[in-house]
């Protein structure tokens, strides 16, 4: 490239730097898909619709950021949907419909098990240096069991407040003001909003960095004094306090647990992840454009459905975009790599 | 880990090393049997031990296409192994109608499928640096998506031939025919892995690719050819177990995806690459499903077999896949 090598050495405008980020491809990406979904439906923009695609889109959203932290960590989970099918079973199990306190103790043992399902996968993959993708294959398996024992067939109690992770109209004692606050921001938005404060704070400290760090390469930060063990161990807690909340969300909406529900999503949080330009290898992309990953990834589903796509082509068009999304992501950050890096050796 | 067994005398320790995996992994199938037959009544008996080896082949089969992606490197895994056999036993259902004349017919269309699909997964991977995993999984979904096409036009029809049959699904005298397969595959695969250049070659790519580069091999090559060669596997299967079934159907391969990872991971790859003994990964195919029907046979309903599968799972891998350096 001619017009590159001629700038070398001249620093590159805040413009440019912004442009030349890899994950700026799968914004890009996003925007096409925004605007052929819109041409699709009709009305997309509007109030009511935009909140029907929020309610569909969130849980997603939200495993995938969890996935994309252990990604950045340099690990994977495999487990991620079963564990989520778990938590709702947990839920529904502790929960009573007649007793109301019965949810916050629902939350809290619910809460405490997702702390040690992180703690168990974390534990193998990174004290005893198992490989994450097989260790979080057998935990899927464990949890998809337990969540069996407690729920054979789908079903359960919810106490009514628990609709309040779904829709605040659906809350008899729901004050006004709060159901005003639910016509324009949504639940799952609100809890993928927590999210972002949560990862905001913990990218903040040292946690978020060591995370990179580890992710980046792990035997550097081993020898510069990072337990590695223990910040893959909080990478997999990290993500099942995501899983958690995604648990949240589909309990208020159903008011139900299954043990099956939950496993088709494991790899798509994955490819969401990898879409929204985290590495697979670990230590780079952010957390936030993750988001957009999860939004590409679900908008493809809309697309096939409003462009009249015979449902036969669906999967077919699906894994398509998948591999053009990724490809498009890896051509592009490659360029920019070159580019920002003009004129140095990568 | 080359440098960690030179440390410990090389070689000779790299020998001792593999087989004490292999008798670990031959001791816990004796164990799964012997509490088996305690716990169960037969569960010991010589038709049982039969009927795990003939289903554990399968995975074994399976788990050759893993074994060789995970040994050229690049975090190489192929999750479109399943739908790969299931498009080419779908496709050569109508073709072999239960006629041995058209087998040749049939084997050709799983080549080409196998080949065609390799190529596509080693193309993204190594040519164009996308992550195995991603790669082959949306590979399989659009696999996945064309069978979806096809049998929403055309109903699936066919048998196969004979000779399909009475290779995956007949016994001779007591033993099932599959297992006869797995062997002479397991003595080729040997052959090719340890006794050949290429083989040489495979290894040296996963195990260092910047050294295996400077030495002037194709690693890109190297690793697209893996590739190929787990399609054109997957493919054949794809044939044995249409053999096996008598039908074929839409989701007949993708429940031997996760297990043949699993079972080549138990058997002692190593997910980083340039490592692989294909005797210990059917080992751990036999070692999964002995224990999976021990599990079943317990008969403590599913959430019992899922969360024994689990821990066992769990345990063996701490037990002896890990690889504690002082952390």
């Amino acid at each position: 490239m001619p017009t590159t090598t001629s700038k070398r050495g001249r620093a590159l405008s805040g413009v440019a730097r912004l442009v030349l980020r890899p994950e700026y491809s799968s914004l890009l990406i996003l925007v096409v898909m925004i605007a052929v979904a819109a041409l699709l439906q009709h009305n997309f923009f509007s109030g009511p619709s935009l909140l029907l695609t929020i309610d569909a889109f969130g849980p997603l959203i939200l495993l995938t950021m969890g996935q994309a932290v252990v990604m950045v960590a340099g690990l994977l989970d495999l487990s991620c949907g079963t564990a989520l099918s778990l938590y709702t079973c947990i839920l529904t199990f502790v929960m009573r419909t007649n007793q109301p306190a019965s949810g916050v103790l629902a939350i809290l043992i619910t809460f405490a098990a997702a702390v040690i399902v992180g703690i168990v996968n974390g534990f193998a993959a990174g004290y005893l240096r198992v490989s994450p993708v097989v260790v979080t294959f057998a935990t899927s398996f464990l949890w998809l069991g337990i969540a069996l024992f407690l729920r054979p067939t789908p079903g359960g109690q919810s106490v009514e407040w628990f609709n309040a992770f779904y829709n605040f109209q659906n809350v008899a004692g729901m004050p006004a003001a709060i159901r005003g606050i639910g016509s324009f921001l949504p639940p799952v938005l609100i809890l993928i909003l927590l999210g972002c404060l949560f990862w905001y704070l913990l990218s903040r400290g040292p946690t978020g960095r060591y995370l990179y760090a580890v992710g980046g390469n792990e035997e550097s930060a081993y020898r510069s004094g990072i337990s590695t063990a223990r910040v893959q161990i909080s990478a997999y807690v990290i993500n099942s306090v995501f899983v958690f909340l995604a648990a949240l969300f589909f309990v208020g909406q159903n008011q139900s647990g299954d043990a099956r529900f939950g496993d088709p999503f494991t790899l798509r949080t994955i490819a969401a992840a990898v879409v929204g330009g985290i590495a697979l290898t670990g230590g780079r992309g952010s957390i936030y454009f993750a988001i957009a990953g999860a939004l590409i990834i679900e908008l493809v589903n809309k697309i096939i459905f409003f462009a009249n796509i015979p449902y036969a082509y669906g999967t077919l068009v699906a894994g398509a975009i998948v591999i053009i999304a990724i490809g498009g992501s890896q051509l592009y950050s490659g360029y920019s790599r070159r580019a920002m890096t003009r004129g140095r050796t990568p | 880990m080359g440098l960690f067994s030179l440390d410990r005398g090389g070689w000779a320790f790299k020998v001792y090393d593999r087989n004490k995996k292999l008798l670990a992994a031959v001791a816990a199938i004796a164990l799964i049997f012997v509490v088996g037959q305690f716990v169960v009544s037969s569960f010991l008996s010589l038709s049982q031990v039969l009927i795990t080896l003939k289903l554990a082949s399968f995975i074994a089969l399976f788990s050759l296409c893993q074994m060789i992606v995970m040994a050229s490197g690049g975090a190489g895994l192929d999750l479109s192994v399943g739908y790969a056999a299931t498009i080419t036993a779908i496709f050569t259902a109508s073709v072999m109608n239960g006629q041995n004349s058209n087998l040749w017919l049939a084997v050709l269309i799983a080549l080409g499928i196998g080949l065609a699909v390799g190529f596509c997964n080693g193309f993204l991977s190594a040519y164009l640096k996308l992550p195995p995993l991603v790669v082959t999984l949306a590979m399989s979904q659009i696999l996945q998506g064309i069978i979806n096409v096809y049998t929403a036009g055309a109903l699936i029809t066919g048998k196969p031939s004979p000779v399909l049959q009475i290779l995956a699904a007949k016994s001779t005298g007591i033993f099932p025919n599959i297992v006869f397969l797995l062997v002479g595959v397991a003595v080729v695969v040997m052959v090719l892995l340890y006794r050949t250049r290429w083989g040489a070659t495979l290894f040296g790519v996963g195990e260092n690719e910047t050294a295996a580069f400077l030495s002037g091999i194709n690693t890109r090559r190297v690793r697209t050819i893996a590739f190929m060669l787990s399609g054109t596997i997957a493919s054949l299967i794809g044939l044995l177990l249409i053999g096996n079934m008598g039908v074929a159907f839409k989701d007949m391969g993708s429940d031997y995806v996760l297990p043949s990872i699993a079972a080549a991971v138990v058997g002692g790859v190593s997910l980083q690459g340039g490592d692989g003994n294909y005797v210990g990964v059917i080992l751990g195919a036999v070692l999964l499903q002995a224990l999976l029907n021990l599990l079943v046979a317990l008969g403590w309903g599913d959430a019992g077999k899922w969360v024994g599968f689990g821990v066992v799972l769990y345990a063996l891998l701490a037990a002896y896949v890990s690889n504690r350096r002082g952390r």
